[in-house]
């Protein structure tokens, strides 16, 4: 008895020592995170007054949302437009750093050097290097000027999607670029299948098309599962990301306001909930199927 | 099957040597297909040839931007108007090297980078890990909770958070300081703080929980065990988080402009932006809003920008791609 009530305090000793260590990142969480999440959620129904001291929020409704759908002609374009474009970066990014990260694990010369091109990009994407490179052109690449691709998106697909598309395009190697992380995430995930799987399926005769299908894909979908989820997530600081810019706007204007721009800010993360949420949802699905 | 093996005897009639050296010949030519298609598992010749040509293209469509930015900062405005120029420049201008330098006060900026950069990756690489080893080796009630709060704050947009961040700052008085920077950081929070926990988490979720019992064992604390045994052995994610810390640091640009507005202390990245449009309205702009004259001198500022981070990078570029796989940040 006595002994059972000395392990009993010991394992709560070790729960609150469990605790200590987590507690400075709660309290960071606290304060700079769950606090101005909670505020910009609250503000997004007000309409904010901000004196050089003093900061008065007047209750407004669903009136910010309202304003951002109905009677402002910019937000609602540029956030549809952004999101078309993600649909269509994505889904090149994730398949992208699939391919490379395969690439770059098979037997090539030069591996080493190629790594380490590839991993480039991660260290200076910064969005004023890449703006003022890509401003001048240089992210795109000579073909599409040589074919007339413009022309071919232009007539061949609907207005809607013309622009989406094209704006992709123009910036082709930026969204190639952004996939350095994820190339790496591949590249780990390859490490993590076991050889002699490999080596079991070359003896009971399997060609490699069908080890890439049978054993490679089945193994690395948690990881697209996650590639997936963490392009999107990145995407919010991507450069070209024009609600950064709109929420900028907003909150120094006058009109509008920072309640409005806390909407903005607001509308933005629904969507890419409600994006991930999908894309967990069905990563799970497939994930538990397997096992 | 028969047909043939009557072809090949009647051949092999016709020369007496015939067969020995019809056996040799497509040994070599099995031997060659071999080499150049592979066999079951390993990658033949053919195969690896195809695969670096697409990397070597592939990278070029990388490198394309890099190349074009060094290749463009040396060029002389004769070289830049001039149409039989193209990428190799008549002569090397580092003129537009020194003119950048000075146009950016490159020396205040680098202070300001690297002051934010050091600061915020020495207080994410530490107080990160301490999240996450409380994640990874403790039970404790909400545990789970804790998790799933940093799994949000990896997901909320900086964007969606800033309008009060601006405002919490402006209260404390942090507004146009660097405590707005790395006060967050010092907590494990700030630029993707929750991401360097779960990469924390992952790690020492793989390290067998044998070595902490043993040294439990010996008499050390909880604190002790962490920072005598853990910490010594996880130099690998040490060094990716800390790493990627610096990087993303130096690199951002959303949180310093709404953040810090004072110009002697904006960083490298928001100087840079700085003298593009400083240069823009010197030069003029055409009707893309750009200036084509001013062009060298603002490639020579992006140079200027990346080059501490590249030369940081070739360093540490062979412990930082190693490092990442021996992270386990997959599992």
């Amino acid at each position: 008895m006595r002994r059972l009530s000395a392990r009993m305090t010991l394992s709560r000793r070790r729960a609150y020592e469990g605790v200590a260590f987590v507690a400075p990142w709660l309290v960071g969480f606290l304060a700079f995170m769950a606090f101005p999440l909670a505020y910009s959620f609250y503000m997004s129904f007000t309409n904010v007054k901000v004196g050089p001291t003093s900061i008065e929020l007047k209750w407004k409704g669903v009136g910010n949302y309202v304003y951002a759908f109905l009677s402002d002609n910019v937000f609602p374009v540029e956030l549809m437009s952004f999101f078309q474009q993600s649909l269509l970066i994505v889904p090149i990014i994730v398949v992208f750093s699939l391919i490379v990260g395969l690439m770059l694990n098979s037997e090539t010369w030069g591996r080493p050097l190629f790594r380490a091109v590839f991993f480039l990009p991660v260290i200076f994407s910064t969005s004023q290097v890449v703006l003022s490179l890509f401003n001048r052109g240089a992210g795109r690449i000579a073909f599409l000027d040589r074919f007339s691709v413009a022309e071919i998106v232009n007539t061949s697909l609907p207005d809607r999607w013309a622009g989406p598309v094209l704006a992709v395009l123009d910036r082709i190697t930026l969204v190639l670029w952004y996939s350095g992380v994820q190339i790496l995430l591949v590249l780990a995930a390859l490490k993590t299948i076991n050889r002699t799987v490999y080596e079991a399926a070359a003896i009971d005769g399997a060609g490699r098309w069908e080890v890439f299908w049978k054993i490679t894909l089945p193994a690395l979908t948690p990881f697209i599962v996650l590639n997936t989820v963490y392009t999107i997530v990145d995407l919010s600081t991507y450069p070209f990301n024009p609600i950064l810019e709109s929420i900028r706007r907003s909150m120094f204007d006058v009109r509008t306001g920072m309640g409005y721009a806390a909407a903005q800010g607001w509308t933005y993360f629904s969507i890419v909930l409600l994006v991930l949420a999908a894309v967990c949802a069905f990563g799970m699905r497939n994930v538990w199927r397997q096992e | 099957m028969e047909r043939r093996q009557r072809a090949m005897h009647s051949d092999s009639g016709s020369i007496a040597v015939g067969l020995p050296l019809r056996k040799t010949v497509v040994n070599s030519l099995l031997r060659l297909k071999h080499w150049l298609l592979g066999t079951g598992m390993r990658t033949g010749v053919a195969g690896k040839a195809l695969v670096t040509l697409l990397l070597i293209d592939i990278g070029f469509v990388y490198l394309y931007p890099v190349l074009y930015m060094v290749s463009t900062m040396m060029m002389t405005l004769n070289d830049l108007v001039d149409p039989t120029v193209i990428w190799v420049p008549t002569e090397i201008c580092l003129e537009n090297i020194s003119i950048a330098f000075i146009g950016m006060e490159y020396m205040q900026g680098l202070a300001q980078s690297a002051l934010v950069s050091i600061v915020g990756a020495v207080a994410q690489a530490f107080t990160c890990a301490l999240a996450g080893y409380g994640l990874s080796r403790y039970h404790f009630r909400g545990r789970n909770l804790v998790f799933a709060m940093v799994l949000l704050t990896f997901i909320v947009p900086p964007q969606t958070i800033i309008i009060p961040l601006f405002l919490l700052n402006r209260h404390l008085g942090w507004l146009n300081t660097n405590w707005a920077l790395v006060v967050p950081e010092m907590f494990g929070l700030g630029l993707k703080g929750a991401l360097f926990v779960i990469i924390y988490r992952q790690f020492f979720l793989g390290l067998p929980s044998s070595l902490d019992e043993a040294a439990r064992l010996d008499g050390a604390g909880g604190f002790a065990v962490f920072t005598r045994v853990m910490l010594p052995i996880s130099k690998p994610a040490i060094l990716v988080v800390s790493l990627f810390s610096v990087v993303w640091h130096w690199n951002d640009y959303y949180l310093p402009t709404m953040l810090v507005s004072d110009q002697k202390k904006w960083s490298l990245v928001r100087r840079l932006h700085g003298l593009g449009a400083a240069l823009d309205e010197i030069y003029g702009v055409n009707e893309y809003g750009m200036s084509r004259f001013s062009e060298p001198i603002e490639m020579a500022g992006a140079f200027l920008v990346i080059l501490p981070i590249l030369l940081l990078y070739l360093i540490a570029q062979r412990w930082f791609t190693e490092g990442i796989e021996r992270t386990g940040l997959v599992e």
